[in-house]
């Protein structure tokens, strides 16, 4: 049983190795070839992000130690469980979707299913309720940044803005 | 010299977006204040995209008052729902959610309002008279010492942080590691910036603040219940005699609020430490009859006082030496610096008149707080029954498009989402968000004063030792670590005393 915790311990542990890994990557192939990867303080633009990631690769062992030392005994609550996590998954799921459709169809034609949606993994149901907010809460927003802030929202491939 | 920079910095207040966004920003500042889980970090970060296409002083004023407000703000849904909106007003829970359960809903938030504001103002004082001071001191500094300020400034802040001490570490130099990437100031070469052009300025600020802090904070609102409940409050409509309620603990109201400008200016300290102190004290301070902890006026006088006054506490060091006390000024240094000024000594030297009229909007700001705060609670109130439904795709719908309007660039939103999915992990392996945040608006105060300190140095890094105020500030940050070190393994071998 794995618990909760230690899973997203090692998760982020995995994570900074490969950031290390990749600090490391870097300044042997793109660094070096730049040939700013050695020579002194004014040319040597490696040696502070290398002086970091070792720093942070010493901090890592000693936080790999410390999981390590901590206790094996898991209680009913600490067990990691997934069912809990399937709504900020479907959240960022839905949300990835967004923003790559904003680039595609532009913000009125998204918005308005991008926010029902989200109230619909909400556990709103009522329609009216869900259609209202959707399309009330995307014009008020396309309202304030473009009519009031001057900003021009994504058009989308059909440019679709409002001609405030 | 004061005067004159205030005088300056007149000039540019006095404009009608400058005086009205800053209004405008005590009420976001309060609603995101009262909201549960956003918090005046959150309000700042939010609007912080359209603030940087404003003039300079409107976009502070803006962003201050968001941080003013919010820091107030949360007292109202502590006071009403025993829930603190923020951390920051979870010391105020003690006597103002008693107060409330007496029937008394309106006086305490009225005594919470009239004592952020004067704590606030408190704070401003301190504000004006020490950054201009402390300003001086770091204009004779040199790279070496802007070196040790910098991993100083870092070190407190993981040291202060939520979490264990070497989280906190890691995390700041997550933030230091994040800096580096775009185009390097002294050789001119590419840094991690894998051939696309995105990324030759790295990573826009606001876009991995907005990932890390917002982004994250949705997803682990939706994984909450109680999505849809609207909760049950009663109507609190305070008036003006709490000010002269407040008043009448006037003792309690210095003591606090130079308690919060004490902590505030201390990098990494902050508004809960402060506020939970000046609790403290004013309880031992307190005569028997006043009963703390059961509706004592006192209590909330002394917790709201402090945290308030703490924001202008957290600004002496952020203006002055350009090193952040904590997440949400990291942002405001975020800001000016987009808006084109470089906190430190040179400000002051240099733009006496951008100085200035922070330091006024910052005034302004706390007296907005006072009269808007007071008359518009009844909203703030309605507003706390809005259900988590609604605001998580309008935060979602904030966050996306602030984050385009910055560049509209698509490349932002994708980069505000991979920070969010940072964030969640992060967060989830209870590593603290601040030093990520503090480490990247250090990271190249840092990285450039280090490689010109080694520029100018004959021994290496001895450098660093052979001056007097570099060597003491590393010491400190020893002392810091061993310090955590010991506290953390005490509090580990005797988890109950």
């Amino acid at each position: 049983m794995l618990k909760k915790q230690a899973f997203a311990d090692w998760l982020v542990i995995v994570g900074f190795v490969a950031l290390i890994a990749l600090v490391f990557q870097q300044i042997y192939t793109s660094m070096t070839e730049q040939g700013i990867a050695s020579g002194g303080p004014y040319d040597n633009a490696a040696a502070y992000p290398r002086a970091v990631a070792i720093l942070i690769g010493i901090m890592l062992l000693g936080q790999c130690i410390v999981q390590l030392m901590k206790s094996n005994k898991v209680s009913r609550s600490e067990i990691l469980n997934i069912r809990p996590l399937v709504r900020p998954f479907m959240l960022l799921m839905i949300f990835g979707l967004y923003l790559w459709l904003l680039g595609v169809f532009g913000y009125h034609l998204t918005t308005t299913p991008f926010i029902i949606l989200i109230m619909l993994l909400c556990g709103v149901r009522h329609p009216i309720t869900l259609l209202l907010s959707g399309l009330l809460i995307s014009f008020v927003f396309a309202f304030l940044f473009e009519y009031f802030l001057k900003i021009v929202l994504p058009g989308g491939i059909y440019q679709l803005n409002i001609p405030w | 010299m004061l005067f004159e920079t205030l005088s300056a910095g007149f000039l540019l207040f006095l404009t009608p977006l400058a005086i009205g966004l800053t209004a405008l920003g005590v009420v976001f500042g309060l609603l995101v204040g009262a909201l549960p889980g956003l918090g005046p970090l959150m309000g700042i970060i939010l609007l912080l995209p359209v603030a940087i296409g404003l003039p300079p002083i409107a976009a502070m004023g803006f962003l201050i008052s968001i941080f003013v407000g919010g820091s107030c703000g949360g007292s109202i849904s502590s006071i009403l729902l025993r829930i603190p909106g923020t951390p920051l007003a979870a010391a105020t829970l003690f006597d103002g959610y008693p107060m409330a359960q007496k029937g008394k809903a309106s006086e305490a938030i009225g005594i919470a309002i009239s004592a952020s504001a004067i704590g606030g103002l408190f704070g401003g004082v301190v504000l004006i008279f020490s950054a201009p001071l402390l300003a001086r001191i770091a204009g004779n500094f040199a790279p070496p010492e802007y070196t040790a300020l910098a991993i100083t400034g870092l070190i407190a802040v993981a040291v202060i942080s939520d979490g264990s001490l070497l989280k906190g570490l890691i995390a700041g130099c997550l933030g230091l590691l994040l800096a580096t990437i775009g185009t390097d100031e002294f050789s001119t070469g590419y840094r991690f910036t894998f051939d696309s052009y995105h990324m030759l300025n790295g990573f826009h600020i606001v876009a991995v603040v907005v990932g890390l802090f917002a982004i994250s904070e949705m997803a682990f609102q939706i994984m909450g219940g109680g999505l849809t409940e609207r909760p049950t409050i009663t109507v609190a409509k305070p008036g003006f005699s709490s000010l002269l309620v407040t008043l009448r603990h006037w003792k309690n109201l210095l003591r606090s609020s130079g308690i919060g400008a004490f902590f505030g200016s201390l990098p990494g300290a902050g508004g809960v430490i402060s506020s939970f102190t000046a609790y403290a004290v004013a309880k031992t301070s307190a005569s028997p009859q006043e009963r703390y902890g059961e509706g004592a006026e006192g209590g909330v006088v002394a917790t709201e006082s402090a945290n308030n006054a703490t924001v202008g506490g957290t600004l002496v060091p952020s203006l002055a030496l350009g090193i952040p006390g904590d997440a949400a000024s990291a942002v405001l240094i975020g800001a000016l610096l987009i808006l084109g000024f470089f906190p430190g000594p040179t400000l002051f030297e240099q733009q006496p008149e951008i100085v200035g009229g922070i330091f006024l909007v910052y005034l302004a700001s706390n007296v907005f707080l006072l009269i808007i705060g007071i008359l518009a609670t009844p909203l703030f109130v309605y507003v706390l029954k809005l259900p988590k439904c609604f605001l998580i795709p309008i935060v979602l719908l904030l966050c996306s498009i602030g984050t385009y309007a910055l560049q509209a660039s698509v490349f932002d939103l994708w980069v505000m989402l991979g920070f969010g999915l940072v964030g969640i992990a992060l967060r989830a392996a209870k590593y603290p968000l601040a030093p990520v945040v503090i480490g990247i608006i250090l990271g190249p105060l840092l990285e450039n004063n280090l490689r010109r300190s080694l520029l100018i140095s004959q021994d290496g890094y001895w450098i660093f030792l052979e001056r007097p105020v570099a060597a003491s500030l590393l010491v400190i940050n020893v002392v810091l670590i061993i310090g955590a070190l010991v506290f953390a393994h005490r509090k580990k071998t005797k988890p109950l005393a």
